[in-house]
């Protein structure tokens, strides 16, 4: 069973293999609670309130203290490179948000007997299972250059691949040091047990520059690839490349 | 602590594109060419065996001509210091069309020996692999419509 639905600005698609799919409408709701609760677009959002000084820190939710925790562990891992308040612009966790939702939502599936299921919320990957007996999900990574080709297939089961990349938004990652666009990177894929771990960390690791390269080589428990501004690849041995 | 390893090192200007910037999809571009090109030049003709510059640090010149039409060749890459040894690769080519990646030069660490030979695979590979789903195409509605994502969705 497939469907794909617009959620956070981002088109988010769900191949439920196994389980009911009645599970993949609840993943869905929870995405769209998700986007009301946390938006910062949205004036009513938690997220809205305790930037408009509605909310002490104290009032929150226990899940936005989740990610406002996991937002803070980066800003400080990444010397400020990685912040969800760049100076001047109002509170924004989205780079968070989105990974720790979609994993929520993959969490949802299984929790509900799904035991096989790829979730791709704007190409930030959730899988569990594999799609046929003895074989992986097999994750295409875009190409930073090419958007109809990729620079890499993986082989996932259950794990989440996150992506982020120069291409499309343009330069949409700043450095929280400077409030400046980053440069010297232009893509960089992390393979980690869990999306918000792995999108967080492929953004942190953007926002660094090229000492993203090392800096995320060195996270506990994720694998890398990323191309530099020289095209050149850098990749962690453990990295579940698939031969094809 | 693992390390990045950096995989393919290639600063040489007419290799990058190649490489990473394999013009378009494999057909494109390139059928032309390979029409245009008499079958008999497939032959191993350039087999430009560039000694490994002792100095690696000064950026040698591998590129030797400019690509010629459907010909075999063979480019080494400059030799690059990383923190796991020296790294140098070394290109086949038949027109722009990567046939072979082998290493000239490589660290003796494990994960390096490792890396070098599975890059060969992605690097000929990776274009026509069959996928399940794409990680980093699609940030926008707009993008997210042109993407391989929405054709394996079916969303067109």
């Amino acid at each position: 069973m497939r469907r794909v639905e617009q959620i956070m600005g981002l088109p988010i698609s769900v191949d439920l293999r196994d389980g009911d799919d009645a599970l993949a409408e609840r993943a869905f709701a929870w995405l769209r609670e998700a986007d009301e609760r946390f938006s910062p677009f949205k004036p009513d959002s938690e997220v809205s309130r305790l930037d408009r000084g509605e909310l002490t820190r104290e009032e929150l939710t226990p899940d936005l203290v989740e990610v406002l925790s996991l937002c803070d562990w980066y800003e400080e891992s990444t010397g400020g490179a990685f912040t969800a308040q760049v100076p001047g612009r109002g509170l924004d966790p989205c780079a968070v948000v989105k990974g720790w939702a979609v994993q929520r939502a993959a969490d949802l599936l299984r929790e509900g007997g799904a035991s096989a299921f790829c979730l791709n919320a704007g190409g930030d990957v959730v899988t569990a299972g594999e799609p046929e007996p003895g074989k992986p999900w097999r994750v295409g990574v875009r190409h930073p250059d090419l958007a109809d080709q990729l620079c890499v297939v993986l082989g996932v089961r259950d794990g989440a691949v996150a992506t982020s990349a120069l291409y499309e938004r343009g330069q949409h990652i700043l450095d929280g040091r400077t409030g400046q666009p980053v440069t010297g990177i232009l893509s960089v894929t992390i393979f980690a047990d869990d999306l918000a771990i792995a999108d967080t960390t492929a953004t942190a690791a953007f926002a660094l520059g090229k000492e993203g390269i090392e800096w995320a080589a060195a996270q506990e428990d994720c694998e890398i690839f990323i191309v530099d501004e020289d095209r050149r690849v850098f990749r962690s041995p453990g990295l579940p490349v698939h031969i094809c | 602590m693992k390390r990045a390893i950096p995989v393919l090192a290639l600063s040489v200007a007419g290799l990058v594109p190649v490489w990473l910037y394999s013009p378009g999809p494999a057909h494109e571009g390139e059928i032309n060419e390979a029409a245009a090109a008499p079958e008999t030049q497939q032959q191993a003709q350039a087999q430009t065996t560039t000694p490994a510059p002792k100095t690696s640090g000064s950026a040698p010149t591998a590129q030797q001509k400019p690509p010629q039409q459907a010909q075999t060749r063979t480019v080494a890459g400059p030799a690059v210091n990383t923190s796991e040894g020296t790294v140098q690769v070394q290109v086949t080519l038949q027109g722009n069309r990567i046939t072979d990646v082998k290493a000239l030069r490589a660290p003796n660490s494990e994960p390096t020996r490792m890396a070098l030979p599975i890059l060969k695979q992605e690097a000929l590979k990776a274009q026509s692999a069959d996928i399940d789903t794409v990680s980093g195409a699609t940030a926008t509605s707009q993008g997210y419509r042109q993407s391989l994502q929405a054709a394996l969705d079916g969303a067109q």
